[in-house]
């Protein structure tokens, strides 16, 4: 099977920066993977994120995304299906309906389906969010509220691959445990393709993943 | 009607009270605005005098070129004391900001001169100058707060910019809330004054040409043109460099350029 997005040789590095925070990093993956990516603060966990959704430019090295260069891709063409979720959730001040519907309203995403405010609803369930209503202040929510929600406004987008960086490092153990939960159903259950950042100690039970280290400005990957 | 009633040096040096006023609030108050109040004033004397006897002499002018090299100093000028207002280094916008000035403020005098109040030539510089100064003027402070405000909220608001992107929006869709308000920030003096004219305050031009003799009801057309033609000058001035240099403050694949300080 061909990869699903391809990284050789990448480098990168601050501007003014003599030493470069990682180069000649190596990735592949394939469709319908879940992979972890761990390693020291510092070590360039999120911006290995930000450049394959081209967030940040690479001092060298390419990234083939169904094997075409994201740098021949339209940047909103490619972000409308790699879809990044930050590590602190950022939320407009309007209600949550009006924030999980907010990239309807960009011009790349104009032919995907708008979900009904049913499904909204039956969805924030899943994403336990129980006590949530539609209306409530997206800005009035916990971090942890706010981290699911953010994951669910990408997942209304159907990304081809979805990109989350440290989605539990503001949470608490149960919150975490949640958005743990959530990715797991995501690549099991709907053979979501995921690369997550994190730093903690975490190795899903219920679906297989690869774990890959950012150390020493190199990436190194359990086969 | 009775002739203009002149200023005498001693009278002029009089009016310095205002100054040690001025002077006082911000020593008293630790303002930190002695040092500026001192070279504005300066300025204001010496600047103010050398433009006399240089519109004397523009005023006398038969020839296009000279006219139209004082409006583009005048214009170039403007830039710097933007530059000097707005302190950004990571964002080139010297050059579009100032090809923008250069061109809108010259089409405006030329329609307002030219056109509206019908000078022979167009560039008649009783009259060109004195419109043209008037839109640099009024549009260089509106061009300093939309471009500090861009800048300001393309830095703070980062985040959300990149939130947006991060779902499909384009750098258009990302940030239009920040050009929005940049540009609104910058028109609303202009629109304040529209609102305030003749009711709040009566503005220098009409006032000088009242008090120079002018039949007030053709000092009144005067100035609403003058009000009109500023507040279409700064909108058009505004929408044009924000939309420029918002594009520069994106790289190549969109990526935001600006970092915190």
């Amino acid at each position: 099977m061909s990869a699903l997005l391809e990284i050789s040789n990448l480098s990168f590095g601050y501007e003014g920066s003599s030493s470069p925070v990682f180069e000649g990093l190596d990735l592949s993956v394939r469709e319908g993977e879940f992979i972890l990516v761990k390693g020291p603060s510092g070590a360039g966990k999120s911006t290995l994120l930000r450049l394959i959704c081209r967030l940040n430019k690479p001092l060298a090295g390419t990234i083939l995304f169904q094997g075409k260069d994201i740098a021949a891709i339209p940047p909103a063409r490619l972000r409308s299906a790699v879809i990044y979720v930050q590590q602190t959730p950022q939320m407009i001040d309007a209600s949550v309906s009006h924030n999980l519907l907010l990239p309807f309203s960009f011009a790349s995403n104009a032919s995907k389906k708008r979900p009904k405010m049913e499904e909204l609803q039956a969805m924030l369930r899943e994403f336990y969010l129980d006590g949530v209503t539609l209306e409530h202040s997206a800005l009035k929510l916990s971090v942890g509220q706010k981290q699911r929600l953010a994951i669910m406004r990408a997942l209304l987008q159907e990304p081809v691959l979805l990109l989350l960086d440290e989605p539990t490092s503001a949470l608490d153990k149960e919150s975490a445990a949640m958005v743990f939960a959530i990715m797991e159903r995501l690549n099991f259950a709907e053979g979501r393709t995921l690369i997550t950042v994190t730093h903690l100690d975490y190795t899903p039970e219920t679906v297989h993943t690869r774990i890959c280290t950012l150390s020493g400005r190199t990436l190194m990957c359990q086969s | 009607m009775p002739g203009i009633i002149e200023i005498s040096v001693g009278q002029l040096l009089l009016a310095l009270l205002f100054i040690l006023v001025a002077q006082a609030s911000s020593f008293i108050y630790q303002l930190g605005l002695n040092r500026d109040i001192l070279i504005g004033t300066v300025r204001t004397f010496a600047q103010l005098f050398l433009m006399g006897y240089v519109l004397t002499w523009i005023f006398r002018s038969t020839t296009v070129w000279i006219v139209v090299g004082v409006f583009a100093v005048m214009v170039f000028s403007a830039v710097f004391i933007v530059k000097g207002r707005v302190k950004e280094s990571q964002i080139p916008y010297i050059v579009p900001t100032f090809l923008t000035m250069l061109i809108s403020y010259f089409a405006t005098a030329i329609f307002v001169s030219g056109m509206i109040v019908d000078s022979t030539p167009w560039w008649e510089p009783r009259y060109f100058i004195p419109a043209g100064g008037m839109v640099i003027g009024n549009s260089m402070s509106a061009l300093a707060i939309a471009l500090e405000r861009l800048f300001r909220d393309m830095r703070q608001g980062r985040e959300i910019v990149e939130m947006r992107q991060a779902l499909g929006a384009d750098y258009r869709e990302a940030s239009q809330d920040i050009f929005r308000s940049a540009v609104k920030a910058g028109m609303i003096p202009s629109i304040n004054a529209m609102m305030g004219v003749g009711l709040v305050f009566i503005p220098g031009m009409m006032s000088g040409q009242i008090l120079a003799g002018a039949d007030p009801l053709i000092a009144i057309r005067y100035q609403i043109v003058v009000m009109l033609m500023l507040v279409g000058s700064t909108a058009v001035t505004s929408v044009v460099v924000m939309l420029i240099v918002r594009r520069r403050c994106f790289g190549s694949g969109e990526e935001v350029l600006l970092t915190p300080r």
